[in-house]
């Protein structure tokens, strides 16, 4: 008696049952599908913009990793690096300008983002915390840019870097400590740059992606502000 | 069939001891979960935040380090205010931090003691008093290209936002070398130079007011300074 043919696998049942079989290990697929698949209210072009901030924030972080491999953060080699990056490196070019005006990028969405929370009301009750952790966010990146315009190490990072420090040291009481901190010391040394590359590639990031996870977990949970309309009662009556 | 009790005053009907005031076997391991965790957090947060913050108490020593020939620094014939720019190293292991530029001033007098009111030279620090940029040299004294701000030849502000006059260095002729050997911030008190240990550009070193007030309250303000320093000298 001949053996029976086997049926060939349906594809579908073959892509379900993968799904199945990762939901039933991890609840991945589920996850997804609340986070992705959600009710939201109408919205428009102006919504757009905290998604197009995580979009540009994975730009910095992936050509940020990119630059490093190449990058030498001490006072000898940092320019020469750059240079190097620019000049000599297979599209070493295109990824520095990447992260160069993704930065840009990314401090102006960051400020059309905060007008339009502003201007929507969405600060108020029940996302006063997603308001916050942007704000923290927002710091952060303005930390990134601090941080990130010395390390090219040419005579307008450097100016730029002491200026900055200054700033912060004509703070009464604290600025000259904080001052002395950014500077690793009491003057601009070797250990300076190395301080503003951990923070700008280390520290400050790691604070800008957990602020980013509370942030989005704070919006799905309480879903996104629709724009301030009157009540429809109120239309009604006019 | 014997009851699992729920808290421990169950047990106080079976057991002769005093087990209400006892910490139950939940409360204990609690407690010793948050203890141990507060001993790591302590063991990885304190040397991280001394290894951190330790920089912020630091002072530098100034060094002292050679301008070059006395005879390089001289006065201009036609009398105007011409100082000479002298690039040195502050630090000789870190000279791509540490380049730094003194504008010497030759003044045409005789004393080589840098203190006397007939010294030598005037040795300004290029360090704009704002905020730190390099200031070049004009015939009415000092310019800084950053943010404007102006000194005349004695290094005091007369326009734009330097908040003190340029810092000086102490010199002294040794071998027939120009050396400068320490460093310090200036102020004018009476139209007399005053120094003070060298402070960052943008803090005071002296404040208007009573004597009370102008040499206690900036160094509360701002407690720190660059460079270690003995006695500070008094101008003669």
């Amino acid at each position: 008696m001949p053996l029976p043919i086997p049926a060939p696998p349906d594809p579908k049942q073959m892509i379900l049952g993968a799904e199945d079989w990762v939901e039933y290990r991890t609840g991945f697929p589920t996850l997804v599908r609340r986070f992705l698949f959600r009710n939201v209210p109408p919205t428009g072009w102006f919504h757009t913009l905290g998604s197009s901030l995580l979009t540009v924030f994975i730009l910095q972080a992936t050509t940020g990793m990119l630059l490093a491999m190449t990058y030498d953060p001490s006072p000898t080699g940092a320019y020469e690096s750059i240079r190097y990056i620019t000049d000599y490196q297979t599209l070493g070019w295109l990824v520095r300008g990447m992260h160069k005006w993704g930065a840009s990028v990314m401090v102006i969405l960051l400020f059309l983002h905060m007008g339009r929370t502003f201007f929507y009301g969405a600060y108020k009750y029940p996302r006063e915390m997603t308001w916050l952790t942007g704000s923290i966010i927002f710091l952060s990146v303005m930390g990134m840019g601090l941080t990130g315009y010395l390390l090219v190490w040419d005579q307008r990072a450097y100016w730029a870097s002491v200026v900055a420090v200054n700033i912060n040291g004509t703070a009464p009481v604290l600025g000259p400590f904080i001052s002395k901190f950014l500077l690793a010391g009491p003057i601009f040394g070797a250990q300076t740059i190395s301080r503003f590359y951990a923070l700008h590639m280390l520290l400050i990031p790691g604070l800008i992606g957990a602020m980013i996870f509370v942030h989005m977990w704070l919006v799905v949970k309480l879903g996104v502000t629709p724009w301030p309309s009157r009540p429809a009662s109120v239309e009604e009556e006019r | 069939m014997a009851e699992i009790p729920a808290s421990s005053h169950a047990h106080a009907h079976t057991a002769p001891n005093d087990i209400d005031s006892a910490v139950t076997r939940s409360q204990f391991l609690t407690l010793t979960t948050v203890g141990l965790g507060a001993m790591i957090g302590a063991v990885i947060g304190v040397p991280a935040t001394a290894y951190v913050l330790a920089p912020v108490f630091d002072e530098v020593k100034f060094e002292p380090v050679s301008l070059g020939p006395v005879s390089k620094f001289v006065a201009d014939p036609s009398g105007q205010f011409k100082p000479i720019a002298a690039t040195f190293v502050e630090d000789p292991s870190l000279p791509e931090t540490s380049a730094a530029l003194a504008w010497v001033y030759n003044t045409g007098k005789p004393s080589t003691d840098w203190l006397a009111a007939d010294a030598m030279f005037i040795v300004f620090s290029n360090r704009c008093m704002h905020l730190g940029c390099p200031v070049a040299a004009a015939l009415s004294g000092f310019a800084c290209p950053c943010h404007g701000g102006q000194y005349n030849q004695e290094g005091q502000r007369i326009a734009g936002p330097p908040i003190r006059p340029l810092d000086r260095y102490e010199w002294q002729v040794k071998d027939d070398q120009l050396m400068v050997v320490n460093r310090w911030s200036v102020d004018f008190v009476d139209g007399k130079v005053k120094y003070y240990p060298v402070k960052m550009p943008g803090q005071p070193v002296q404040l208007p007011g009573p004597s009370v007030v102008n040499d206690t309250v900036p160094d509360i303000l701002y407690p720190n300074v660059t460079y270690e320093h003995g006695t500070v000298p008094q101008a003669k």
